[in-house]
């Protein structure tokens, strides 16, 4: 058996599903913020493996590797605001939990 | 003649030196340099008509939407600005610091740093830089929403806004994963040449278009994916609210116009999503000026409303018609809706802010017989309420006509049906407002005071809004030969280039 | 898949040595007695005061955040470093000033940071 282009995706799917599945289940927010990063990453395998499997001229096409570079740097902006403002709630209101965060009615 | 990039380029700088300016000065008075922001700004809307029209490249386009929407930017962030300086004796208390001015300067520069952000959006023409701009304003306003840091509601704001602004990326980024799998590119024009050239299979091409506009939805607040929006909008500070129901949603609009349009020329994929793009247009209209009814919080009814207006804009994108004429096009009543859009709801948010600081709330009757304290502001609320509601002879009005003139176009009836019907149900709670300023009794009648600055911009908002609503012509005829309406009417023509990779030259 | 072969052996031996492990001790080890004392982190001596995790200052935070930060951007600069010659003969020198300009704006923010004593651990 090789591994083809569809196991990748199934893989990188996969990880997408329980990203949004934690995201939506969890409660604690430190545990959705690393769903969110899950969800980023499974895109940013699903676009490697499709740089890897459809070649131009017989190389990798580069601008999808370039791409996930960008994600990850964008991530990392993402969790050190994210994570900052998750701190400054904590020293607010000594909780992490959703349910806590209530004060505004939905 | 400047090159286009020049402008983003010189915002950028504007930001990195109020930065540095910021963390040296040892003065507490920071409102200098929001005023430096202000002038700057305004200059650069007047070098951005001088901008050499052939500048761009295949990241970036220089074209008339994207001078249309980088003007829409520039003028945001100067109103923003003016209230951010309105508002910073309330944000003041709400921040922890040494000094009295701690933490004024970021709330100063933050926004310029997002004004960036949506100039590059204007011009993006790749999803590398779609994606790279749309992330700087997105995770500026994740900062500015959660900035009162001694202020619960805004904090849980921060965090609501945060978790699923985030998820949207999630959704935006693996959409994008799927086009580029299919078809092999990200620039916007090879991506249009490649499925006019290759046989790309549907389902996985629907599916990707689909996650991207469940991300896109979040950002311009359609309904299924608008449960964040009042929430944000009563946490958030009021000028960061004003920002986000105007910059985040012509930011939203203006990717969905340019990433729709090398999909609606394909076969079995333009149609479905032009079905999708509608029925989330009716329920939106629907669900927002449903929701704002019941509203006794100003600016929680406005946050319902700014998600009714998105129905309405995105009617015009889900009427996509191949008609050569300004009225039932769709790009043109996109624009002058968001235009028209912008000049309301700022000026709604502006009037808001001063009554809010000598009335210490921001609930509906904080409003109550504000005709008796200050006539000036309440005919300026008026203006941008009646405007809001669609009153003619206003720019609203106008708008909305736009937008329903193109369903008309496209054939698509039923929306304008229910256009209307929600329409009657908006002139009930925008003329609530106008019910408690005129006809109740004011709770203290200290009279108001306003300063030179917030005073203009109120004035020159309502004789804008009236301006788009009496002589809309020449502003039109702007948008029709600037060729904004091609955004979305030569969809499915191949590019003009033969490679496809570089379209705009260099 | 049989270059993956050695990889896939030692996922077993890892998982196997681990139950194999837990198994011995399970079979040959004596039962233990579970009481408070014994669950206590000192069975004699002063009594524990606290739970197990301290709380951390927020400036392991901050500075975590800010290295995060600052370590990322090196993925531009692998890349940018590999075609670095090869393009500046071909296009001349404009990728060397992006990359001076790209670092440019990484030491205001680096400024920024120690002017508003964000790596000042006194405090």
């Amino acid at each position: 058996m090789t591994l083809t282009l569809n196991h990748y995706l199934f893989v990188s799917g996969l990880l997408f599903a329980i990203g949004f599945a934690g995201v939506m289940l969890r409660r604690n927010i430190i545990i959705i913020f690393m769903c969110l990063e899950l969800m980023l990453n499974a895109a940013n395998l699903s676009l490697v493996a499709f740089s890897r499997f459809n070649l131009v001229n017989g190389l990798p096409n580069y601008n999808a590797q370039v791409l996930v570079f960008f994600i990850i740097t964008v991530a990392a902006a993402e969790v050190a605001v994210g994570l900052a403002i998750i701190v400054a709630l904590f020293r607010a209101r000594q909780t992490t939990h959703v349910e806590d965060i209530n004060s505004l009615k939905f | 003649m400047i090159p286009s990039l020049s402008l983003e380029i010189t915002v950028l700088l504007l930001g990195i030196l109020m930065l540095l300016v910021e963390s040296f000065s040892r003065s507490d008075d920071k409102r200098g340099l929001a005023k430096m922001a202000i002038g700057i700004l305004s200059a650069l809307v007047g070098f951005s008509f001088f901008v050499d029209p052939a500048s761009g490249n295949a990241f970036y386009a220089v074209d008339a939407t994207a001078h249309f929407f980088k003007v829409l930017a520039l003028l945001t962030t100067i109103v923003v600005l003016i209230m951010s300086l309105e508002y910073s004796s309330v944000l003041a208390k709400y921040l922890p610091g040494v000094t009295p001015g701690a933490g004024l300067g970021e709330f100063y520069s933050l926004p310029v740093f997002t004004c960036a952000g949506l100039m590059f959006m204007a011009s993006a023409v790749d999803f590398l830089l779609i994606f790279v701009s749309l992330e700087l304003v997105t995770i500026s306003f994740y900062i500015l929403v959660a900035y009162m840091r001694r202020h619960t509601a805004s904090l849980e704001a921060g965090v609501k806004y945060l978790i699923l602004g985030a998820l949207s990326t999630g959704f935006l980024v693996y959409g994008i994963t799927w086009i580029f799998g299919l078809t092999g590119e990200t620039n916007l024009a090879a991506i249009q040449h490649a499925l006019a050239t290759k046989a790309v299979a549907t389902t996985p091409l629907l599916f990707g278009l689909m996650l991207l506009l469940t991300g896109l939805g979040f950002k311009v607040a359609a309904v299924p994916f608008q449960l964040w929006v009042p929430d944000v909008y009563q946490g958030a500070p009021t000028p960061i609210t004003a920002f986000l129901s105007v910059g985040s949603k012509a930011a939203g609009f203006v990717v969905l116009l340019r990433v729709l349009q090398p999909f609606l020329g394909v076969p079995g994929v333009g149609v479905k999503v032009l079905a999708v793009l509608a029925l989330m247009a009716a329920l939106t209209m629907l669900y927002g000026n449903l929701a704002a009814l019941p509203q006794d919080n100003f600016k929680r009814l406005l946050a319902y409303s700014s998600i009714g207006h998105a129905g309405y804009l995105l009617v015009a994108v889900a009427s996509v018609s191949d008609t050569k004429a300004t009225f039932g096009s769709a790009g043109v009543a996109v624009a002058f809706y968001l235009a028209g859009y912008l000049l309301m709801t700022l000026l709604s948010f502006l009037v808001l802010i001063v009554v809010a600081r000598h009335s210490r709330g921001d609930d509906i009757l904080h409003f109550n017989g504000l005709a008796k304290r200050s006539p000036f502001l309440a005919f300026a609320m008026l203006t941008a309420m009646l405007s809001l509601a669609g009153v003619p002879f206003t720019a609203g009005f106008y708008g909305k006509l736009l937008v329903f003139a193109a369903a008309v176009q496209a054939g698509k009836f039923w929306l304008v049906g229910i256009g209307i019907l929600t329409v009657a149900a908006g002139f009930y709670y925008y003329l609530r407002i106008v019910a408690a300023m005129y006809w109740q009794e004011p709770g203290d009648t200290t009279p108001i005071t306003i300063a030179p600055l917030t005073r203009t911009a109120i004035g020159a908002l309502t004789l804008a809004v009236f301006v788009f609503g009496i002589c809309p012509q020449p502003i039109l005829r702007q948008l029709k030969d600037g060729g904004v309406s091609a955004v979305q009417e030569n969809a499915g023509k191949p590019p003009q280039s033969a490679d496809g990779l570089r379209p705009w030259g260099v | 898949m049989s270059e993956y072969f050695p990889i896939f052996l030692q996922v077993v031996v890892a998982i196997g040595f681990a139950a194999s492990a837990l198994l011995v001790s399970v079979v040959l080890g004596k039962a233990a007695k579970t009481n408070k004392a014994k669950d206590s982190a000192y069975e004699c001596g002063m009594p524990a005061e606290g739970g197990a995790q301290p709380r951390f200052s927020v400036k392991f935070y901050l500075v975590a955040m800010l290295f995060i930060l600052f370590d990322i951007e090196i993925v531009f600069m692998y890349p940018w470093a590999v075609v670095f010659r090869e393009h500046i003969a071909a296009h001349g020198p404009g990728i060397f000033w992006s990359m001076l300009s790209f670092a440019g704006v990484l030491t205001v923010g680096y400024v920024y940071a120690i002017m508003k004593g964000a790596l000042d651990w006194k405090s």
